[in-house]
């Protein structure tokens, strides 16, 4: 696991989002608990900068970004988004379900679509987002939240074993 | 978006201005060509950190503070260390003092790449945000992100963390990086410096607005060094005084349509910011910083706020020519900190965030138990500013259509690179012609 280079090769989860504010830390959980699942060709990496996935995504064909989400709906449902290079460019509406979560106006939208534009988007980008409840500063996961990271890590997981598939 | 309400008055609306940190609104209302009424309404909830702060122990506010802000939380750190230090008497070593201005220069070099390129350059080009510019001038995009990548990696090297560095404490830091690990930043960080000179040349090209104000600037001064991580305060009036008078002179208030309280610095409007650094403290910036600027059609003063952009540029090399000069200059053995026990008194610390002075005060009992607590962001004292600027522009060019009138007070508000999660979070612009 890193911040900042992952090692280049099979597919790359990356768990966006702060340790310390709430169910905003969902997706480092999901990284972490992907890694420990050992899966043979799957990198993870975690980072709190949006803007970084345009350098940490570098080199990688496939990639599945997980990050807490505000859609409206229940706290810990799991919405799955395909938004890689093969896809079109989401209308600003879709990107509503993603939040505006990010550094200073900054956010996964924004990181998505402008590497789209400077084609430095990976081919397969795979937005798995968890629904939030609270990203209150200092607090932990909510319970709705915690109760939904197996599933999600099951996903996430699945996604990637599959992408191994494909790479392979 | 035009609506016509019954009363024949027009309302423009913009449902979110996008480019800025934050929640708020903006109401513009213009009778008969005249621009009679300008609120900048920050409506997101105040935050309480300073009420979350009472009760809390003297060492947590490095910690607390800095989750304020997800792009000046080293502004908070290097504020509250100071100001705690200051409650015990603690003096840090010059060691110290050199690590906490290269984590400074990594808050700068990644707040202002992001502003400049991201947030600030789209309003000068003519796109709605960066994705569509990037689309014409994409190797412009590819060098903001690795200027960005430059301070984030020099974040993550000193602070622990790209966004909210873990690694700084009371009395110092957990860990000093080493000069190799130092080192290794440098390359990126020498071509980081020279493509902000590039920079500088630049933004230079744009077309700027012909508004200057004559605000009272107010920013720190370093004795030795263009003030970043600490330093005296001055105005440009003439007034001098350390940090521990800045209750003195700058005065807090609330006005009913903001959640953000306002400012007065002896009982006037002023401004803190790039400009104001810029204005006050030029003669300390490099040689080589300051040709650019004056090759960049810059003075050795600036009032234009639509130049902020220039001066921040430049900022942004002064920032990476401090990193080099730190790391060049390093030598590795030095203490990480200095004991700073817990005593009691009132303590206070200043630091320049990349969008002007923040002020930290804390008040403590003989525990270490912080029993007051009070933070003066910069967006909170520009609002004032930015009203009047607003309020300057939407005269000044008032025969514009209603599509292009708010897109120069959007563009007016964004010079400020206003942080309003800072002050206390999504503006609603709104312009009232009638």
């Amino acid at each position: 696991m890193t911040d900042q280079a992952a090692p280049r090769g099979g597919p790359l989860v990356v768990g966006l989002g702060s340790p310390d504010q709430g169910d905003d830390a969902v997706g480092l959980e999901i990284a972490r608990a992907v890694e420990a699942l050992g899966l043979p060709g799957v990198c993870t990496a975690i980072h709190e900068d949006p803007t970084a996935l345009l350098h940490l995504w570098e080199g990688f064909d496939v990639v599945v970004v997980v990050d807490a989400v505000m859609t409206g709906r229940p706290p810990g449902a799991i919405t799955v988004i395909e938004v890689g290079a093969g896809k079109a460019q989401l209308p600003p509406e879709a990107w509503a379900a993603t939040g505006r979560g990010g550094t200073h106006a900054f956010g996964l939208a924004t990181a998505v679509e402008l590497a789209r534009v400077l084609g430095r988007l990976p081919r397969r980008v795979t937005v798995v987002g968890i629904e939030a409840a609270s990203f209150a500063q200092g607090t932990a996961l909510s319970p709705e939240v915690a109760a939904s990271v197996d599933d999600a890590v099951a996903i996430v997981g699945a996604v990637a074993r599959d992408r191994v598939r494909s790479v392979a | 978006m035009t609506h016509q309400l019954k009363d024949g008055s027009q309302v423009l609306q913009v449902g979110m201005l996008a480019r800025v940190e934050g929640e708020g609104g903006m109401h513009i209302e213009i009778k008969d060509g005249v621009v009679e009424s300008v609120k900048l309404n920050i409506f997101e909830p105040p935050r309480f950190y300073e009420a979350f702060l009472r009760g809390r122990k003297y060492t947590e506010p490095p910690d607390i503070t800095a989750r304020i802000c997800g792009i000046c939380p080293v502004a908070y750190q290097s504020a509250s260390t100071e100001a705690i230090e200051a409650i015990a008497g603690a003096v840090t070593t010059p060691e110290i003092q050199a690590m906490r201005r290269l984590l400074y220069c990594g808050e700068w070099i990644e707040s202002h790449s992001l502003h400049i390129f991201m947030l600030h350059a789209p309003d000068f080009l003519g796109y709605d945000s960066v994705i569509e510019m990037a689309a014409d001038y994409g190797p412009v995009v590819e060098m903001a992100l690795r200027l960005k990548k430059a301070g984030n990696d020099l974040m993550e090297l000193v602070g622990g963390r790209a966004i909210h560095p873990v690694n700084v404490k009371v009395g110092g830091f957990y860990r000093m990086p080493t000069k190799a690990q130092m080192l290794a930043l440098r390359p990126a960080l020498e071509r980081g410096l020279e493509e902000a000179f590039e920079t500088v040349k630049l933004v230079s090209t744009f077309d700027f607005p012909d508004m200057e104000q004559p605000y009272e600037y107010v920013a720190l001064r370093h004795p030795d060094y263009y003030a970043i991580e600490r330093g005296t305060v001055v105005s440009t009036s003439g007034v001098t005084f350390p940090v521990s008078e800045f209750p003195k002179h700058i005065k807090e208030f609330h006005v009913e349509h903001s959640n953000a309280l306002h400012a007065k610095f002896d009982d006037t409007m002023y401004m803190v910011g790039p400009l104001a650094r810029y204005t006050l403290n030029f003669h300390q910036l490099s040689d080589r910083c300051k040709e650019a600027a004056l090759a960049a059609g810059l003075g050795e003063t600036c009032r234009n706020q639509f130049k902020s952009i220039i001066v921040r540029a430049v900022e942004l090399a002064y920032a990476f020519e401090e990193a080099l000069r730190i790391i060049d200059g390093w030598k590795d053995g030095a203490a990480p900190s200095v004991p700073v026990g817990p005593a009691k008194g009132e303590g206070m610390g200043a630091s320049e965030a990349p969008r002007g002075i923040i002020f930290h005060r804390y008040v403590t009992d003989e525990n270490g138990i912080i029993e007051d607590a009070q933070i003066v962001p910069p967006t909170s004292q520009n609002q004032p500013s930015i009203e009047l600027d607003l309020k300057t522009a939407a005269q000044k060019w008032v025969d514009m259509d209603d599509h292009a009138l708010t897109h120069l007070c959007e563009h007016a508000i964004r010079n400020y690179d206003p942080c309003i999660s800072c002050a206390t979070h999504f503006l609603d612009l709104r312009i009232k012609r009638s």
